[in-house]
């Protein structure tokens, strides 16, 4: 292997700290970056309860309701839906217009994307379904919960 | 029986790491070549018996004994064999054992190329290699045992996870990604090694540059292919989300690729030692968060598994590690050298000061996106997200910043650039960047972030063809030789420099494809009976009929497919389906994707309506994606043409190293009848 014998080159002062300069510069203007706008990035994940909880402040602020999809509560298209979103207490109506991914349906868990209008109804304006509940595996000594029925 | 033996593997195999440690250990501090043998021997041994482990696994998914827990959870009867086999690595246990087969396998490897070289510092590397390999088999031993057994046996198994047995790309991506992973222990062991025996000159450097780049190509390419399975199964349109997982693979592979770059200024200038050293110590330390963060349940994530026992034992070993290493940094301080920051800002090394000031700004700012809801959680129970646009926003600035840094870090000299000399390398480059970002102007691009993109892209590929044509050209000249000839002799005497171009071209070329297919996408969402269409730009998707059947590999599994044609630039059927599996409570969309140079046509099903036989379809057109796989790729070859061992350079390094082999070693080489250069 050729290896260059690292070269002593005496570096004025002055040039070292336009060096140090640059970099301390740099560095501020990634935090600024990262921290000036992050009030506005975050989304608040909150069930119904913890929504309706906030009263009047809640309304119009982008966040992220959680809960299950309730059972004979989904009504209309894919692309003008409603249905109720609930956390077992409390339930909110949800109005969706852009369909939500293939695996929706009722008794899902879902994470929808939105704000809460004046009339109490939640706008959505993504619904993501809470992937597999069944990824987490179960707890010890229990045998697999899916016995096929002869399919 | 099968089981049993993969169990006792793994108990035999963590006594093999222990003894080879013990070995190690006393064989450095005496300087005994005989221990330090015999502790290589027994890291072979830990390699057979992780090998034997993983088999032992392999067989009984094949033969679904659903005796053990692992196979009960992850595999059925029907299940297809690739995907009985990949299931290996698919869950937690699994996973778990296929990391320790590969970290083995580097260990093993490493030993065994340096077994007649560095005989004072190999058996330190050893020494930490050994510990980390004992870590992983005690992990099996106690909390991730994949060979736990169930009773009463149950005739059906659970089956794969869902979205991990739908596309075979699930076979190549987890491999390579954790033979990234695993390999950066190597650099780690040898930086170590290093600073314990204060051997902290240019040597190891060059050593653990080679041993950083092979991994790191790995890593790469583990995270492209991720990329590309993301794209292909999860049917949202898109490659990166910045989930955790995503973020875990992504922080080391940052730390490395600034290592990568800062060694050269470290072996060049003799300066910025100690913070190479904190690199490779980083990127280690982040291998072990990314597995903590993804296989511990601390953060959610769409690939996190269940929230189990090794997350303490993962959380001990992060601040074993980092606390062990980062003092044994503080304590070797004082021979490191000095510290000072090299030379001028406008110079090849200022260059280079800069891009790993940008790299490891990205790193915190990935690292801080991905803990904060966690840290925001236990702080103040509030549970919060950071998006997706967070990061970006965050994020681009400082990669149109790495950018330019890519062009001129190479065309700037060592040591400082007068104004002529810049004046003579950027005029024609920054031409470049303002024709083709004012050609795109023109064609009616009016995005800025493409815009960016490609004057950067051009800026960059105009600097490092001047400097391949001003090589070869005088290279041709002094020897008589044609161009093209004059060029490859050059690469190839020169595979660090002229590979690192062609890693440079490929991010280049990704960067570009990023920026449009992230911008310039477009996408409708509509339902349609047969017969009706869907149009967006110049594609017409025209719905034919619903189709529901038993896959054939598969018969759990009910498939519902919308056969759809596709008329305009590409044209031909399309078959986005829906994937009914028993074990998921949830849907799975197979979305069908063609492919083109120019853009891809992206359909999901998301809802059908048996009765009526109405689809809702998901409609993308991606400009360009299929240029993030090919700059992809290009990275990866690039980065392999660098590694490659280079004939000239390897037996000048074995002239120069033969002579400080010990007699120890040379009697024990003679004594196991080994070749000083095999």
């Amino acid at each position: 292997m050729t290896v260059a014998r690292p070269i002593a080159v005496p570096v004025p002062p002055r040039r070292r700290w336009g060096l140090l300069l640059g970099v301390a510069l740099v560095t501020g203007v990634i935090a600024w970056l990262a921290l000036g706008g992050i009030g506005d990035a975050l989304v608040y994940y909150q069930t119904p309860t913890e929504l309706l909880a906030r009263g009047e402040e809640a309304i119009g602020q982008q966040v992220r309701l959680g809960g299950l999809v309730q059972a004979g509560s989904l009504s209309g298209p894919a692309t003008d839906l409603r249905f109720v979103v609930t956390d077992g207490t409390h339930e909110i109506t949800v109005h969706s217009t852009s369909a939500p991914t293939s695996s929706f349906r009722e008794g899902v868990g879902v994470v929808v994307e939105g704000r809460l209008s004046g009339d109490g109804t939640f706008e959505a304006s993504r619904v993501l379904v809470k992937h597999d509940e069944n990824y987490v595996a179960p707890s010890e000594g229990e045998v697999p919960s899916h016995i096929p029925d002869g399919g | 029986m099968i089981p049993t033996l993969g169990h006792a593997a793994v108990l035999v195999g963590l006594a093999a790491t222990i003894f080879a440690a013990a070995a190690f250990l006393l064989g450095a501090r005496r300087g005994d070549a005989a221990l330090a043998l015999l502790g290589r021997r027994a890291m072979t041994t830990a390699f057979a018996l992780a090998l034997l482990a993983c088999a032992a696994m392999v067989v009984s998914l094949l033969t679904h004994d659903f005796s053990v827990r692992y196979v009960a959870r992850n595999n059925a009867t029907t299940t297809p064999p690739f995907y009985s086999f990949i299931s290996l690595w698919a869950a937690l246990e699994g996973s778990i054992l296929f990391w320790t087969l590969l970290a083995s396998g580097w260990a093993a490897l490493v030993l065994h190329r340096f077994r007649h070289r560095l005989p004072a510092l190999m058996p330190w590397v050893g020494l930490v290699l050994a510990i980390g390999l004992a870590f992983f088999f005690a992990v099996m031993a106690w909390p991730g045992d994949p060979f736990v057994r169930t009773t009463p046996v149950g005739l059906e198994g659970n089956g794969p996870n869902a979205l991990l047995q739908n596309h075979p790309f699930m076979g190549l991506h987890p491999p390579l990604l954790y033979l990234g992973y695993t390999g950066m222990a190597v650099p780690f062991a040898f930086g170590m090694a290093a600073l314990i025996t204060r051997r902290t000159d240019e040597a190891w450097l060059g050593i653990v540059r080679r041993w950083t780049l092979v991994p790191w190509i790995f890593l790469t390419a583990g995270i492209v292919a991720g990329a590309w399975w993301s794209y292909e199964v999860l049917g949202w349109g898109g490659y990166w989300a910045w989930d955790p997982v995503e973020n875990a693979a992504l922080l080391p592979w940052l730390t490395a690729t600034a290592f990568i770059h800062s060694s050269m200024v470290a072996e060049r200038r003799g300066t910025l030692r100690v913070w190479t050293h904190a690199l490779v110590i980083a990127t280690f330390v982040l291998t072990l968060v990314g597995t903590f963060l993804t296989r511990s349940g601390v953060v959610e994530s769409v690939h996190s598994f269940t929230a189990s026992a090794i997350g303490p034992w993962f959380a001990g070993a992060i601040l074993v590690a980092l606390v062990g290493s980062l003092g044994l940094l503080v304590w070797r301080l004082p021979e490191l050298g000095d510290t000072r920051p090299p030379g001028q800002p406008v110079s090849r090394e200022g260059a280079f000061l800069f891009n790993n000031v940008l790299f490891l700004g990205i790193t915190f700012v990935v690292l801080f996106g991905t803990l904060y809801p966690m840290l925001r959680e236990a702080t103040s129970g509030e549970r919060v997200s950071l998006g997706a646009p967070w990061f970006n926003g965050v994020n681009a600035p400082i990669l149109v910043a790495l950018l330019f840094l890519m062009g001129v870090g190479p065309a700037l000299p060592w040591g400082g650039a007068a104004w002529r000399t810049m004046r003579d390398r950027f005029a024609l480059p920054l031409v470049a960047a303002a024709l083709t970002a004012g050609g795109s102007w023109l064609a009616g691009l009016r995005e800025a972030a493409p815009l960016v993109a490609i004057a950067m892209a051009a800026f960059v590929v105009t600097i490092m063809g001047e400097e391949v044509v001003r090589g070869a050209r005088a290279r041709g000249r002094a020897r008589g030789e044609a161009p093209p000839l004059a060029a490859w002799r050059l690469a190839t005497r020169n595979r660090r420099r002229y590979g690192g171009y062609v890693v440079h071209l490929g991010i280049a070329v990704m960067a570009v494809a990023v920026a449009v297919s992230a911008t310039l996408s477009s996408d409708v969402t509509a339902t349609v009976s047969p017969g009706e269409r869907v149009t967006i730009g110049a594609y017409t998707v025209t719905h034919e009929r619903v189709v529901t059947e038993r896959l054939a590999a598969d018969p759990r599994v009910v498939e519902t497919r919308a056969e759809l044609t596709l008329a305009g630039p590409q044209s031909g059927p399309l078959a986005p389906a829906l994937r009914d599996y028993p074990n998921s409570s949830t849907l799975i969309a197979t979305p069908a994707v063609r492919t083109a140079a120019g853009e891809d046509l992206y359909v999901t099903l998301l809802a059908h309506d048996p009765a009526s036989g109405e689809v809702t379809l998901h409609v993308f057109v991606n400009p360009l994606v299929v240029w993030i796989w090919i700059g992809g790729g290009i990275v990866a070859l690039g980065a392999v043409f660098a590694a490659w061992p280079d004939r000239r350079r390897a037996s000048a390094s074995a002239r120069v190293e033969a002579p400080a082999e010990s007699p120890a070693v040379a009697s024990a080489r003679l004594a196991t009848g080994g070749s000083p250069d095999a």
